[in-house]
């Protein structure tokens, strides 16, 4: 849907909230300021909010090592980072992007909050990979200003989202947003309200395919990415990106598939439930498929 | 005739208010943090001391507002009405191969400049903005754009096609285009007139080194080569930029780390040149103090910037045949005394001999620092890329 082009060709975005300090809120608030544009962001705790803060000063110190930015970029991008405990201190920006737990109930909740905090005509974004908006919406009294936008890890690095439209998400919602997501410089790609949109329901499975694959003795862990990696071109091989993406997010992203479209397909795989049972969960914790050196 | 020069960046506009009679800045002065919290303005009027002013500037538009309304202010101001502004001149980066000239800005010229920002991605969208603002706040006032490219656009094509496949520059016009134009303009131009020469007779190798380093080559007073290539990271070592490299270095590079292509972007443009190899600083006032200090690596990353200077000159005295005049400008060229004198050492069978003592007297004018029986004339001469903009601006009014 194309309305009112260049309509919101100037629009400027100052400030935006983001609301969870762990991967996805840190690479979120990370790109958005990157672009200039300051960010509050929020956590539960003051613990959380620390460690949140620390891992993505550690992220950026690691994208030095790599040439990707420099010292006195690191310092400007956190200098526009302003991290608070108190939900109230978001009630002052243009935009809001959630960033919290998978969980329907726990986005609810915080929408039915936040509603209460800023003013009426602050637009709401959720990142969600397999939730239905219009669920999250109905909490509200602005459902028409509320927008899916998933954003997929690394979030500095991978150049698109997609958003997803609620049932009442108003066009004027959408081509903000979209310019919004223009500014951050990710390619938005439309997608309907519909379980797990394009990018989680494709790459899932496969993910899941691979691990059944390793329980069934066929190939070694590094055997099958090796194989995926260089027959397909992937960047990495589907362990190491379930490592990557963290393998609680994987399994709650099986089971939410499975939940909404019923079928066996989306069972998550034995070996998936057995490694997060044990805290196995990928490269956050040091160990998944594959083992990773600690972060400080 | 007050004309208003206009240099629009991501976030910031350099101005200032020329008059042409006598050439100076009525006011000068910039506003910075465009679009977002914390955002000034600094100006400074000719006669009076400096202000800064804090403001929410959303964009360029509301940033050339502020401008305009401060030169009219009371207090602050330098004229009293907006039609005290005979035109507008704005710096362009990036002309592209349809520029070889200032042009007087209309629909299709906007259009033809819109088509360059694939070249200058960085620049001239801000360049573009702050024109839009200037027609849409002073639309009874004439525009003019001057490019960077511009004065480089007359170089023979020996000197711009690089040595890949001819269908690239077909395709995509890849060639050297140069930069830095208004200024080697300014100070070959500034260089024949203190020689009381004209230009049409000389051979001049003039050196632009600030943040950004370029050397060019100019006969008959057209650049017939210069070092900055399709992009401003050809040529000379600069602050962070590695300039020349062998291509196949990034590429090893690239493979050896497993950059992505923004990464080795960086790595070349933000992490090399004086800063990367000295692992101090980009800034050659840090590097001069730590090479009194002996740092060794002080010591290597200015020798390196002086010695890739030395290779240029030798360069362009073989493609103009012979040179009449050096000239150093730029920040760096400008203020350094060191880096003059390390960059000529050794060329006295050139006929370039430097005067350490003229070369160490450090005068904010225009000085000659060569020997008197220096067969080549070297000039320190400050730039001043705003009054040719102005100029070149005037040139359009006047017809």
């Amino acid at each position: 849907m194309e309305l009112g082009r260049g309509k919101y060709d100037r629009l400027v975005f100052q400030k935006v909230g983001v609301i969870g300090a762990g991967t996805m809120g840190q690479g979120i608030a990370q790109t958005i300021s990157q672009k200039g544009i300051s960010v509050k962001i929020l956590e539960r705790s003051t613990k959380n909010l620390k460690i949140g803060l620390n891992e993505l000063s550690l992220a950026l110190d690691k994208e030095i090592e790599r040439w990707g930015i420099t010292e006195s970029e690191k310092k400007a991008i956190l200098s526009r980072i302003d991290g608070t405990v108190d939900l109230k201190e978001i009630k002052n920006v243009d935009m809001v992007v959630e960033a919290i737990t998978e969980n329907l109930s726990a986005k609810r909740e915080l929408f039915k909050e936040i509603d209460k905090i800023c003013p009426p005509e602050t637009i709401f974004i959720t990142n969600t990979s397999t939730l239905n908006i219009s669920e999250i919406a109905e909490v509200t009294k602005r459902a028409d200003k509320i927008i899916g936008m998933h954003f997929l890890t690394p979030v500095p690095k991978i150049p698109v989202v997609e958003l997803i439209r609620g049932l009442k998400t108003s066009d004027e919602t959408y081509l903000k947003v979209k310019k919004f997501a223009e500014t951050l410089e990710k390619t938005a790609v439309e997608v309907y309200e519909y379980p797990g949109y394009v990018t989680t329901r494709v790459i899932i499975p496969l993910l899941n395919e691979a691990m059944h694959v390793l329980m069934e003795g066929v190939a070694t862990a590094e055997g099958i990415d090796t194989a995926i990696k260089l027959g397909f071109n992937f960047n990495m091989g589907p362990l190491a990106l379930a490592d990557m993406m963290g393998l609680d997010v994987v399994m709650e992203c099986m089971e939410a598939l499975f939940k909404e479209l019923g079928d066996l397909k989306y069972k998550p795989c034995p070996i998936l439930r057995k490694l997060v049972r044990e805290g196995h969960l990928g490269r956050k914790s040091g160990k998944g498929f594959f083992e990773y050196p600690k972060l400080q | 005739m007050k004309i208003l020069v206009v240099n629009c960046g991501s976030s910031t506009i350099k101005y200032q208010l020329i008059e042409l009679e006598t050439e100076n800045a009525l006011a000068k002065g910039k506003v910075e943090r465009i679009g977002m919290e914390g955002a000034v303005l600094t100006h400074k009027p000719f006669d009076r001391d400096e202000i800064k002013i804090g403001a929410e500037i959303i964009d360029h538009s509301a940033g050339i507002e502020y401008v305009i309304s401060i030169l009219l202010s009371k207090n602050h101001g330098v004229i009293k009405r907006k039609e005290e502004i005979d035109a507008v001149g704005h710096r362009v980066v990036h002309g592209g191969e349809t520029f070889s000239g200032s042009v007087l800005i209309n629909d299709e010229v906007l259009k033809q400049i819109r088509a360059c920002i694939e070249y200058a991605p960085l620049h001239n969208p801000h360049n573009l903005r702050g024109i839009n603002a200037c027609i849409k706040l002073l639309p009874d006032i004439q525009q003019v754009a001057v490019f960077d490219t511009a004065f480089h656009q007359k170089m023979p094509k020996v000197a711009y096609i690089y040595g890949i496949p001819y269908s690239l520059y077909k395709k995509y016009s890849v060639r050297r285009y140069g930069f830095h134009g208004t200024s080697h303009y300014y100070v070959a131009n500034k260089a024949a007139e203190l020689l009381k020469r004209d230009i049409n007779e000389l051979k001049i190798i003039t050196c632009h080194l600030g943040n950004g380093c370029s050397i060019t080559a100019v006969k008959k007073g057209e650049s017939v080569d210069t070092s900055m290539g399709f992009t401003p990271l050809e040529g000379l070592i600069m602050g962070t930029r590695s300039g020349d490299i062998d291509p196949a270095v990034l590429l090893y590079i690239m493979s050896r780390e497993e950059l992505t292509m923004q990464q080795g972007n960086t790595l070349l443009n933000k992490h090399s040149g004086l800063l990367g190899i000295s692992g101090i600083s980009s800034d050659m006032r840090d590097l001069e103090e730590e090479r009194e200090n002996g740092n060794k690596m002080a010591v290597l990353a200015i020798d390196i910037f002086c010695y890739r200077i030395k290779k240029y000159i030798g360069a362009y005295f073989a493609s103009l045949g012979g040179a009449d005049s050096i000239v150093f400008t730029g920040g760096i060229g400008e203020n350094s005394s060191l880096i003059r004198k390390l960059s000529l050492s050794n060329l006295e069978c050139l006929g370039i001999n430097i005067d350490d003592e003229k070369n160490e007297s450090n005068s904010k004018e225009a000085t000659i620092i060569s020997k008197n029986n220096s067969k080549v004339t070297i000039f320190v001469i400050p730039t001043n890329e705003e009054l040719v903009i102005a100029k070149e601006t005037m040139k359009f009014i006047n017809n």
